[in-house]
């Protein structure tokens, strides 16, 4: 019995800090919780609906299937379950029979946000970004301050090289959340991609802005290097003190980099990369 | 976004601010509640009543800055003096309560 | 300390004690009958954008510095041009406020969870302990809280501090609030007075809402035209360097 109490509070903990564990989550659930599910009491629901989308994320249908059939014993009429169901068809590839489902909860409750948002995501995933695009200004026009929308509405419009819309959307987020140097690291890259002395001039500020934010930034030190260089580049005429201040920042980033990594060898390369995910 | 900008930027996140002053709330009532409780079996009257929720709150105040850690507290809280003087005279009411219910239920009778 | 009044032991438990226990069960009471009550309230589409528009609006008016000049104009005028997002014409919201049903229903629910138990428990304590004097305040006061302190006892020699057990109550209500964070964490049900003020704002501004959006899109439409553009990156560089 002891194992089965360690097993609810490693869910619980889960839910908490919103880790997705899916792999594990399934597990305890075949292992230990699946045959006492009546055990739980309040918790039941909840844990139900961890398990189901753990289930979906790792193919185990029939898991999902059982977890949203309790599910519906006891709210027969919810939206929350109907949109699990909605994803239960959708991994199973019944995209009509799951989008069906989803305009019938919106229909109903028009300000349900999470049935919009699995749309936008099934457009996504059946790899029709404008039509995600659309859906989601369409969204956007309604839930003006969802920055997650905000967030992957930037990355929609990125994979369709419409960097100016992007940038817009990124400025949405800087404003929500100014003190994040991630986001003005991305809000830099989108404007040297786009190319022009003014808006590499742009990214150079918020390289800078995104290294104040956080010294570490390696991705934003490397950019300054960048955008530096070029500005130096397509600067017709560049007056020799403009130069010279120019030279002696590249200098000086060079020196910073050829620094951070001698200092020290990347210990853990997937614990850093992921440290640089928005 | 409750941020503070010094010479040095200073970014707290609002909702761990918050959630640190809640908890801080509730220690200072039940602080409040306790000392209230104490002075009434103690059979505090007056001003030594008064005194003693001084005496109670100010040390609590102190205690909690040496949880924090002295020279540390600031990466935790925005103000010391708000720490002290939040919603004082609620709890002063609390401890009022307190008092007079257990001095009543002690020593009038 | 010399008592200059002997009380009757037995008031202690059988006034003294019940008042306190009583007003303390009633306000747990309350706060699971509230919840128990509580619709959910249905929220309007429109009134759910409102709200996310206005926080989009303060969280441009805060931050302006931290994006480009140009991008800040942009916004600007698209939330307050002539047409813009903070100049929609709405039809009002307010008339039909009394005429509809959900919200009567909603304020009788307040009323039945707030104003009848207050007047039901207060007035059956003031008839069931009618008239006692129930305990003594630890300190001295002056003759002004005699007729806060003493309701229902005229006796113009008694010395202020002694507490009527009507009195007594009114205390307990007012100030068991605190007790009740304690036991029942914030933003309870159980606390009247709090609930009395949500009541004056009436039910609409309590989720957050607010009833007719023109106030506050016009409140925001004027600070958001004050805002001028003033970035917050000119000196990043020379900080760095």
């Amino acid at each position: 019995m002891g194992n089965f109490k360690k097993d609810l509070e490693n869910l619980r903990q889960f839910r908490e800090n919103n880790d997705r564990n899916s792999r594990e989550v399934v597990q305890i659930w075949i292992n230990s919780i699946g045959s006492n599910i009546d055990k739980l009491g309040k918790e039941k629901h909840v844990i139900l609906e961890q398990v189901c989308i753990a289930a979906l994320d790792c193919f185990q249908l029939k898991v999902a299937e059982t977890c949203i059939k309790g599910l519906y014993n006891e709210f027969p009429n919810s939206c929350r379950v109907q949109i699990l169901e909605s994803m239960l068809y959708e991994a199973d590839d019944n995209y009509n029979r799951a989008l069906q489902i989803l305009n019938n909860v919106i229909k109903h409750d028009g300000t349900n946000s999470s049935a919009r948002k699995r749309k936008i995501a099934m457009c996504k995933a059946l790899g029709r970004n404008t039509e995600a695009i659309k859906e989601l200004t369409e969204y956007l026009k309604i839930f003006m301050a969802d920055v997650e929308a905000w967030q992957e509405l930037s990355e929609l419009y990125i994979s369709e090289f419409d960097y100016s819309k992007a940038a817009f959307c990124v400025e949405e987020l800087i404003l929500h959340n100014p003190h994040n140097h991630l986001l003005h690291q991305r809000y830099a890259d989108i404007k040297y991609s786009q190319g022009g002395l003014e808006n590499i001039e742009v990214a150079r500020t918020y390289y800078y802005q995104s290294l104040k934010l956080n010294p570490k930034n390696m991705r934003a030190l490397y950019g300054i290097y960048l955008t530096t260089s070029a500005m130096l580049n397509t600067q017709k005429v560049v007056t020799g003190k403009k130069k010279d201040a120019a030279q002696k920042i590249l200098d000086w980033v060079l020196k910073e980099i050829k620094e951070r990594y001698s200092e020290n060898q990347v210990s853990d390369i997937e614990e850093s990369l992921a440290a640089l995910e928005i | 976004m409750a941020n503070k900008i010094k010479n040095e930027f200073v970014a707290y996140s609002e909702p761990a601010i918050r959630n640190n002053l809640s908890i801080v709330e509730y220690c200072r009532t039940s602080v409040a509640a306790v000392s209230g409780c104490t002075a009434g079996v103690l059979g505090l009257t007056g001003l030594y009543g008064a005194l003693f929720f001084v005496i109670a709150v100010t040390s609590f105040w102190f205690m909690l800055i040496f949880k924090a850690g002295i020279d540390s507290w600031k990466k935790y809280f925005i103000s010391r003096k708000s720490l002290l003087l939040n919603g004082i005279f609620g709890h002063f009411f609390t401890y009022i309560l307190c008092w007079t219910f257990i001095y009543g239920m002690v020593h009038v009778y | 300390m010399g008592a200059d009044l002997i009380v009757d032991p037995q008031i202690r438990f059988w006034v003294f004690l019940p008042i306190v226990v009583i007003t303390f069960l009633v306000g747990i009471l309350r706060h699971y009958a509230s919840i128990l009550l509580s619709s959910q309230k249905k929220i309007e589409i429109q009134q759910l954008a409102d709200s996310q528009l206005l926080l989009r609006a303060r969280a441009l008016r805060e931050n302006s510095g931290y994006i480009p000049k140009n991008a800040f104009l942009i916004r600007k005028q698209a939330f307050n041009k002539e047409d813009g997002y903070l100049m929609q014409k709405r039809p009002a919201v307010s008339q039909n406020m009394m005429t509809d049903p959900s919200m009567m229903t909603d304020m009788l629910k307040g009323n039945l969870t707030n104003v009848l138990p207050m007047i039901v428990i207060g007035g059956w304590i003031n008839w069931m302990f009618s008239g006692f004097i129930t305990t003594k305040v630890p300190f001295p006061l002056t003759l002004r809280f005699k007729s806060m302190l003493q309701r229902g006892i005229e006796l113009s020699h008694l010395d202020a501090s002694w507490v009527s057990s009507a009195s007594w109550y009114f205390l307990n209500v007012f100030g068991l609030r605190s007790i009740y964070t304690l036991v029942l964490g914030e933003n309870n049900a159980a606390d009247q007075s709090k609930q009395m003020q949500e009541q004056m704002q009436m039910t609409g501004a309590a989720s957050g809402m607010p009833a007719d959006p023109k106030v506050p899109f016009k409140a925001e439409w004027e600070a958001l035209e004050i805002t001028e553009h003033q970035t917050k990156l000119a000196d990043v560089e020379k900080d760095l360097l």
